[in-house]
C-alpha cells in the first residue's frame, strides 16, 4: 500500500511539473521540456526546440515550479504533523497562527529593516536571516495557541480554533499597523506577502527555502511511530513509552519551520496544509508512516497545480496563488467542519 | 514488587493521596476499591508515572519511579486507562500494534505473533481490519486490552514465560462497558497474568467481581489505605459501611465459591423526612 501510493504520487508530481514547466506565454511540449532538462545533465534527445526555450525554462519556469514543489511539500507535511499533534483533522498552519505570525514578522522586517544593521540587502544571507526571523515569529504564535488550547493535559479543539482566531486577529492588527507606517514600495511588498504569490521565484529563493523544508520532510517521518501512538492520547502515549514533551516540541519546531520559510518568500498560502492530509487519509488511512511522505508529495502537486492555474487563468496577467488556494480550500474547510461537527461539539 | 511509601499528592490545595502506604506482590491480583474520590484512580495514575509531583517514594522492583526513563517504564508496565478517545480511523490491528512501541528493534522479532495472539485472546481477531472508531464501546475496550497485553508480553504465549519481577499491569476500571461474558474473560485473563508473575493492580467498583477474582483488596478512603488483605477480611459489613456509607450483608452460598455482598435496602439512604416530602408531592 505504502509503495503504491508513494509511487503514484511521485509519478503524478513529475507529470504535473513537466506540464507546469511547459505552460506559459512561450509554450513548450512535454517532450521539449524533457529534452531541455536532460540536455542539462548531458543527455541529448532527438527533440527540436527554439533557442529561447532553454533560457526561459532554466531562468523563469523551473525555479518557480521547484519553489512551488518545495513550499507545497512543506505545507503538506506541516499540516499532517499538526493534525497529529492536535489529534484533530481540523488543525492547519493557517488556522493556528503560524501563517499570521510569519507574515507579521515578514511585514515587520520589510518596514523596519532599515533599523536592523545586519540585514544587508540582496545577499543570500539576508534571505536566510529573514527566514530564520520569520520562523521565530511563527514559532512564538503557534506556541501561544498551543498553550492556550491545552486544558487538563490535552488540547481542546474548540479552544485551539478560538485561540487561533484571537492570535490571527492580533497579528493582522499589527500587520495593519505596519501597512499604515509603510512607504509606497514597502506597501506593495506587504500586500504581495499577505496575498501569497510565487511570482518572485529565483534560484536564490529556492536555495533560501530548501533547507527549511528539507529538514522537516526528512525528520518528520522518523517520528511516525510515535505520532501514531500519540493518537491514543497524551497519557496513553506516555504509558506506551513515548517521550511526549520531546515529541510535541519537535513537532511544533518542524511544522513551523516547513511553513515559515515558505511564508517568508511567498507569503500566506492557506488551506494546503489542511486539505492535503485529509485527501491522503481517505486513501492510505491514518498511519503517519505513509501519511507524512504522501502529504509532502500531494502538497507539492497541489501547489504546483494551483500556481499553474493562477498564472494561466487570466494570462498574461497573474492571480496571487493564495487567492486560488483560499477560494478552493475554504469550501473544503466548511465541508470538514460539517463532517466533524460531532467532534468539535465535545 | 511494588512499594508505595508515604506517598502524598495534592492538586492545588486539595490533598488526594495522604501518606499512602502500599505493597503489592507479584503473583497476586490486587484490587483497589473505595468510594468516588477516595483516590483509587489517582493512586493508579501516580504509579503509572502520570503525576510527577508526588512526595514520598514509589519503588518498582527496587527502582525509584522518578529515575526511570519513560521507555524503560513502558517496557516494565502497561496501563489500561478508563477513558480513551481515539478518533483517527486506525484499524484494530494497528491499535494493538501500538503496544509494541517501547521495544527496541531486537525485541520486536515476534511483534506480529504477539499482536495476533493478543487479539485472539481478547476475541477481537476477526475485527482486526475494522476501523477502531466504528466499534462499540465494549469492543473498543477489548481492543485496548489487547494493545495493553501486547505491550506486556514478550512471547506469543501467555504461559511461555515467567514474568516475576519484570512486568506490572495497571487496570483502571477495565471491565466498565463490557458485557458479562467479556467481563469474566477480561478478569480471568488478569488472573492468568498474575499467575505468570505479572503484578496486576486493578480498580474495580463491582463487589461481586472483586470478591470472585481478587487475591488482595486495598480498600481506600480519603487518600489512604483503610483496610487491606484477602477478600474475606476486607469485604466486611462494617468496612463497607465505613467506606461507602451503605449497609450491606455478606452472604455465603454453597453454589458460590466467594462471598456475596448485597445491599440491605437502598431506601434507608434517604432521610425519612425527604421521603415524606416526595410522597406528599
Amino acid at each position: 500500500m505504502k509503495r503504491i501510493s508513494l509511487s503514484i504520487l511521485t509519478t503524478a508530481l513529475v507529470l504535473v511539473m513537466i506540464i507546469a514547466i511547459g505552460t506559459g506565454a512561450m509554450h513548450m511540449s512535454p517532450w521539449q521540456v524533457i529534452g531541455i532538462l536532460l540536455k542539462g545533465i548531458g543527455i541529448q534527445l532527438p527533440v527540436t526546440y527554439t533557442e529561447q526555450m532553454p533560457a526561459v525554462l532554466w531562468m523563469i519556469r523551473l525555479p518557480r515550479v521547484v519553489l512551488a514543489v518545495i513550499i507545497g511539500a512543506g505545507l503538506g507535511v506541516s499540516g499532517a504533523a499538526l493534525q497529529g499533534l492536535f489529534r484533530n483533522p481540523l488543525a492547519d498552519p493557517g488556522l493556528i497562527g503560524i501563517s499570521a505570525g510569519a507574515s507579521l514578522t515578514a511585514a515587520m522586517l520589510i518596514v523596519l529593516h532599515v533599523f536592523l544593521p545586519f540585514m544587508v540587502s540582496g545577499s543570500i544571507f539576508q534571505t536566510y536571516a529573514q527566514n530564520i526571523i520569520t520562523f521565530l515569529g511563527a514559532m512564538l504564535t503557534v506556541l501561544i495557541v498551543f498553550r492556550m488550547s491545552v486544558h487538563g493535559g490535552r488540547p481542546i479543539v474548540s479552544v485551539m480554533l478560538l485561540s487561533g482566531i484571537a492570535i490571527n486577529a492580533l497579528c493582522s492588527a499589527f500587520t495593519g499597523l505596519m501597512t499604515y507606517v509603510a512607504d509606497n514600495e514597502q506597501l506593495r511588498n506587504i500586500t504581495f506577502w499577505t496575498l501569497g504569490s510565487l511570482g518572485g521565484a529565483t534560484w536564490q529563493t529556492v536555495l533560501a527555502v530548501l533547507p527549511f523544508v528539507l529538514i522537516p520532510v526528512l525528520m518528520l517521518p522518523r517520528m511516525a511511530s510515535a505520532l501514531n501512538v500519540f493518537a491514543l492520547g497524551e497519557q496513553e502515549a506516555m504509558h506506551s513509552g513515548v517521550q511526549v514533551n520531546r515529541l510535541k516540541t519537535q513537532l511544533i519546531i518542524y511544522a513551523t519551520m516547513a511553513v515559515a520559510a515558505g511564508v517568508a518568500v511567498a507569503g500566506i498560502i492557506g488551506f494546503i496544509g489542511l486539505v492535503v492530509p485529509h485527501i491522503i487519509r481517505q486513501f492510505t488511512g491514518p498511519d503517519h508512516h505513509i501519511l507524512i511522505p504522501s502529504a509532502a508529495l500531494a502538497g507539492a502537486i497541489l501547489l504546483t497545480v494551483a500556481d499553474l492555474l493562477c498564472r494561466t487563468i487570466i494570462a498574461p496577467a497573474e492571480l496571487p496563488v493564495g487567492i486560488i488556494t483560499a477560494i478552493t480550500g475554504a469550501p473544503v474547510f466548511i465541508w470538514l467542519i460539517l463532517k466533524e461537527k460531532r467532534l468539535i461539539a465535545v | 514488587m511494588l512499594v508505595v511509601k508515604d506517598v502524598s499528592l495534592s492538586f492545588g490545595n486539595v490533598p488526594v493521596l495522604a501518606q499512602m502506604q502500599l505493597q503489592a506482590q507479584p503473583g497476586e491480583l490486587c484490587v483497589l476499591m473505595g468510594a468516588n474520590g477516595a483516590g483509587k484512580s489517582t493512586l493508579l495514575r501516580t504509579i503509572a508515572g502520570e503525576y510527577k509531583h508526588y512526595h514520598g517514594s514509589i519503588l518498582l522492583n527496587g527502582q525509584e519511579l522518578h529515575h526511570m526513563p519513560v521507555d524503560a517504564q513502558a517496557r516494565q508496565r502497561a496501563v489500561l486507562s478508563q477513558q480513551l478517545n481515539l478518533q483517527m480511523p486506525f484499524t484494530v490491528a494497528e491499535v494493538a500494534a501500538m503496544g509494541r512501541y517501547a521495544y527496541r528493534a531486537a525485541e520486536r522479532l515476534y511483534d506480529k505473533e504477539i499482536i495476533t495472539y493478543a487479539l485472539k485472546l481478547l476475541q477481537v481477531y476477526d475485527l482486526k481490519d475494522r476501523s477502531y472508531p466504528t466499534l462499540s464501546g465494549g469492543q473498543q475496550q477489548r481492543v485496548q486490552m489487547a494493545r495493553v497485553l501486547a505491550q506486556l508480553l514478550e512471547a506469543p504465549d501467555l504461559h511461555a514465560m515467567d514474568y516475576t519481577g519484570k512486568k506490572m499491569l495497571l487496570l483502571d476500571e477495565p471491565v466498565t462497558g463490557m458485557d458479562i461474558l467479556h467481563q469474566q474473560l477480561a478478569l480471568q485473563l488478569a488472573v492468568q497474568l498474575s499467575r505468570q508473575g505479572v503484578l496486576v493492580i486493578a480498580v474495580l467498583h463491582d463487589f461481586q467481581l472483586a470478591a470472585a477474582y481478587a487475591q488482595h483488596i486495598f480498600l481506600l478512603k480519603n487518600g489512604h489505605v483503610y483496610a487491606q488483605g484477602p477478600v474475606d477480611t476486607v469485604l466486611s459489613p462494617p468496612h463497607i459501611k465505613h467506606c461507602f456509607g451503605v449497609d450491606v450483608s455478606v452472604l455465603h452460598h454453597s453454589l458460590c465459591a466467594y462471598p456475596l455482598v448485597v445491599t440491605n435496602t437502598a431506601a434507608t439512604l434517604f432521610s425519612s423526612s425527604a421521603l415524606q416530602a416526595t410522597n406528599a408531592y
